[in-house]
């Protein structure tokens, strides 16, 4: 009770809690939203796609489909690591232009799913620029650890939409 | 439709076909051509259209719309400047929005020639420049738009009710009570009218069978019962009168001559319109509700039954039309065998069993390919063979289960080639394997198999288009058709039909000549046309053929060395230059009917063609008759490619359009200030395009001359493209990029060993290089 209360001050913790699969990239711990989350993989050979951001590294074969696969520590900025074998991909769905999308995100590694509550939310610091924050959706404090979450499809939907326009 | 994102040339090469489809008279393919061009219109055209293109747009519709408004001549001449008009707007936006003042002063000039005024400035100036000079045509657009293009739009509820005034108010709400009843009328009686056109059309062969009387009967005795039960009170009465003037016919009252089968035709027509109307109601409100004037046909069928031969007696039946192969007739001889024995007694039945059954088969048990043989439907109820038993699928599921197998084929040939599996050395197993491979390509034949359908469908349009024709122009032309049952991409038929349409009209308009000339020439006076569907390898073959004049291919040469396509020292073969008439510069630029007989936007044909990935090629002997060849593969889903590989990457380039591929030689490679590279191939110059330099990627040779090119065509384009090393040649499946959309790309494959490998997109590749 005296979670929500907390959350009601925050706005829209409420709506923010649930479970959610947390990964790492670099020290940085993150969490994406169960519900989009279709399954993970290891990293498996990439399809280079020409004319595209560096970020999306390009295409793999899921099962007999082709779906893009960006990199998440090339769309934040981050540097670029060497895959190995804790290295995976994170299929998730989202919304496309038409109908559901899906799409990998590589990662460091795949840490664990957590049960977030409302209270432990807090909403996303501000970086200076809007565009770097835009795609958080809160910051959660659990286990002791600091876990960004993240707006999935904010990441990929803008990722594939600037790739559309481009 | 994600009408704005599709790329501005697919847009104009749209409307550049539509135009071609134009015949006088008839406004609603103006009314498509007008719904295309608002897409290019200043405020809703995508972003990235030129400004140029916007305003040429705008000014063509203006144009358009006089047209609708019958304040242009509706004549075949203006329509020819019409195209003009968009081959100038197609050039500019080849032209990346910034034409030359040539082909601007062109489009102006065709645009006066139908009587639009227009400044080349106001096309390219400054935006008050614009709206000034395009005075009359852009002024006049946004007023006008409501009214004019209410017919072809289907938003335009408010503007309908007024038109459809008093005649048709009182029509409205009684037929909408049952949408569910009327949505399967409005199925049934597609189906109906399609079965009566091809019914009548076979009569002419035969004008006393009595069977095929009852055929064409019957539809229209259904088509009364239904409407009237349906309160659908003008199509009923139109249904009935035609229906008593065929009973009248029926029981010999009067015989079946060319105006009776007439009229039974407009009215078909009509009645199509009609239905069309009420289906437009049911889907966008009763606003749309248009009343038709039906008392003119009323008044014609009444004078033909009290039998005065008033309508003037027209040519007899035995005239022109289809003269159908001894197979395709036999097969349908046998389908209307069958019915014969119930149709007397569904004739006679009661309206309202008729309706219900009516509504039941629409609603329940379509086969998918059931519209194609709209002569066997009637047999369908009493149980006939021809059609077994199908079941309607959703076309993703057949997508899915197609996809399915395809990896599935892919799956075992990994697991074959796994270096353990291949090193044991079992009999068991490898007979095991050699089943499982039969399976599956068993498998895989039959799921393809069920995305085809026979091209009948498409082909017996061309029945009635080559009446049509034949009767206009007053030659007599038979039209011989073979191999309807071939079968074809479902996806395919629908771009197939107006390349088709436009290739048969310029065979029977140009081919043929007038029966008098033929004569001269001591050929029979009426004229034949072979239409032709085959398979032949991994192909789908398409001929068209006439016994008329043959192009002039002396003319041809002179023509296309006055454009400046070939130079006087050319020496090309009469083959190669036939096919010059499929050049985009050639055919459309000006009226090239009168100098070689043929040609008109055949470009047009040979684009639509090549988006299916197909090629068209004509042979001619002069005076013996021309033959067209459209080649298409058998699937949209299957691509067959050359796979290469280019450093690390594999690319997969479409087999149709590859010509040769080889390790060039030093001394046939040259440069233009340093970049421009070009290769001699047989004595012509082609660009070279380094594919790892356009997809940026690293590439084991960087020379050209160590490297192999592989010599490609698109849209009549050659060029060069330099890649590592040839790996092999792959029927593969084609798929999207899951979202990614890459210009040069045109999609995805999974190749054997599991990987995707990327399927190139030559037009993108070739624009991609012009940038």
């Amino acid at each position: 009770m005296e979670a929500g209360n907390v959350a009601q001050n925050l706005g829209q913790g409420a709506e923010l809690a649930g479970k959610y699969l947390t990964f790492s990239l670099g020290n940085e711990g993150y969490g994406v939203g169960i519900l989009s989350v279709r399954e993970i993989i290891g990293v498996m050979e990439i399809t280079a796609v020409p004319h595209t951001p560096p970020y999306i590294r390009g295409v793999i074969n899921l099962r007999g489909k082709v779906i893009p696969v960006l990199d998440l520590r090339l769309k934040f900025s981050m540097n670029h690591k060497e895959y190995d074998e804790r290295t995976c991909i994170i299929v998730v769905e989202v919304q496309g232009q038409t109908a559901p999308v899906q799409v990998g995100m590589v990662v460091d590694s795949v840490s664990e799913v957590l049960n977030i509550a409302a209270g432990e939310i807090e909403p996303p610091p501000s970086l200076g620029s809007s565009s770097e924050t835009e795609n958080i959706l809160g910051m959660a404090k659990a286990k002791g650890e600091v876990k960004i979450l993240l707006d999935v499809d904010k990441v990929v939907g803008e990722g594939l939409l600037q790739q559309l326009a481009s | 439709m994600a009408a704005g994102h599709k790329p501005l040339s697919d847009l104009l090469d749209e409307m550049a076909l539509k135009i071609l489809m134009i015949e006088p008279g008839d406004l609603s393919i103006v009314g498509e051509l007008l719904d295309l061009t608002e897409k290019l219109l200043p405020g809703q055209a995508a972003a990235d259209t030129p400004m140029v293109i916007q305003r040429m747009a705008a000014a063509f519709k203006g144009a358009l719309e006089k047209f609708i408004m019958g304040e242009l001549a509706d004549s075949a001449e203006n329509y020819d400047f019409l195209g003009q008009c968009i081959t100038e707007m197609q050039e500019s936006a080849r032209k990346e929005g910034r034409p030359g003042e040539k082909t601007l002063a062109q489009f102006c000039e065709n645009m006066r020639k139908i009587g639009v005024s227009l400044q080349p400035s106001a096309l390219l100036g400054d935006t008050d420049a614009a709206s000034a000079g395009m005075s009359e045509a852009a002024e006049e657009a946004p007023a006008k738009e409501v009214s004019v293009v209410a017919s072809s739009q289907s938003d335009s509820t408010q503007v309908q009710a007024p038109a459809a005034g008093g005649t048709g108010q009182e029509a409205l709400p009684d037929f909408l009570q049952d949408t569910d009843l009327l949505a399967g009328f409005i199925e049934e009686a597609f189906e109906h009218l399609e079965s009566i056109e091809v019914n009548v059309l076979e009569l002419e062969q035969s004008p006393d069978d009595q069977d095929i009387i009852n055929n064409i009967f019957r539809p229209f005795h259904t088509i009364k019962g239904v409407s009237g039960f349906l309160n659908l009170k003008t199509i009923n009465r139109l249904a009935h009168a035609t229906e008593n003037l065929l009973d009248d016919v029926r029981n010999g009252k009067r015989a079946m001559d060319s105006a009776v089968i007439d009229i039974v035709l407009t009215v078909g027509d009509a009645l199509k319109s009609m239905v069309e109307n009420i289906k437009d109601v049911l889907q966008n409100g009763p606003a749309n509700y248009k009343d038709t004037d039906i008392s003119s046909f009323l008044v014609n069928i009444t004078q033909l039954q009290e039998g005065g031969n008033v309508a003037p007696p027209v040519e007899p039946v035995a005239a022109p039309v289809a003269d159908l192969s001894p197979e395709v007739s036999e097969a349908e001889a046998d389908e209307e065998a069958e019915p014969v024995a119930s149709e007397e007694a569904e004739a006679e039945a009661p309206a309202m069993p008729t309706i219900a059954r009516a509504a039941q088969g629409a609603v329940s048990s379509r086969a998918p390919q059931q519209p194609a043989s709209p002569a066997a439907r009637p047999s369908t109820d009493s149980g006939q063979k021809k059609i077994g038993a199908s079941i309607k699928v959703d076309v993703e599921k057949l997508d899915a289960l197609v996809n399915a197998v395809g990896e599935l084929v892919i799956m075992q040939s990994l697991v074959r080639q796994n270096k353990l599996v291949s090193r044991i050395a079992d009999a068991k197993l490898t007979k095991d394997f050699s089943q499982l491979t039969r399976i599956t390509s068993e498998l895989q034949r039959t799921a393809m198999s069920m995305r085809m359908v026979p091209i009948k469908q498409t082909f017996d349009k061309m029945i009635r288009l080559v009446r049509d024709l034949s009767k206009k122009s007053g030659k007599k032309v038979d039209l011989i058709m073979e191999g309807a049952d071939t079968e074809i991409d479902r996806n395919m038929v629908e771009s197939i039909y107006d390349p088709l349409v436009h290739m048969m009209r310029n065979s029977v308009d140009h081919g043929i000549s007038p029966s008098a000339d033929r004569e001269k020439c001591g050929k029979s006076e009426t004229g034949t046309v072979f239409l032709r569907a085959y398979q032949k390898g991994g192909s789908m073959m398409i001929e068209i053929e006439d016994d008329g004049e043959g192009l002039n291919t002396q003319k041809i040469r002179k023509k296309a060395i006055e454009r400046g396509l070939v130079s006087e020292a050319d020496n090309l073969s009469d083959f190669e230059l036939n096919n010059l008439i499929f050049l985009p510069g050639f055919s459309t630029a000006d009226k090239i009917t009168d100098v070689s007989g043929r040609g008109v936007g055949m470009d047009v044909v040979k684009k639509a063609v090549e988006k299916l990935r197909g090629k068209v090629d004509v042979q001619s002997q002069p005076g013996k008759g021309s033959l067209f060849t459209i080649r298409l593969p058998l699937t949209l889903a299957i691509i067959d490619g050359i796979i290469v590989r280019v450093g690390t990457e594999r690319y997969i380039i479409p087999t149709i359009a590859i010509q040769e591929s080889m390790r060039p030689d030093r001394t046939n490679y040259s440069t233009v200030h340093g970049r421009g590279e070009n290769l001699l191939v047989r004595g012509e110059l082609v660009p070279i395009i380094r594919l790892y330099e356009i997809f940026g990627v690293e590439s084991t040779n960087t020379d050209p001359c160590e490297a192999i090119v592989v010599v490609v065509e698109n849209e009549g384009r050659r060029r060069a493209l330099m890649v590592d090393e040839l790996l092999g040649k792959e029927e593969v499946v084609i798929k999207n990029l899951g979202g990614l959309d890459v210009p040069g790309v045109a999609g995805g494959t999974i190749l054997g060993d599991g990987r995707v490998g990327l399927i190139l997109d030559l037009a993108g590749v070739i624009a991609n290089k012009a940038d």
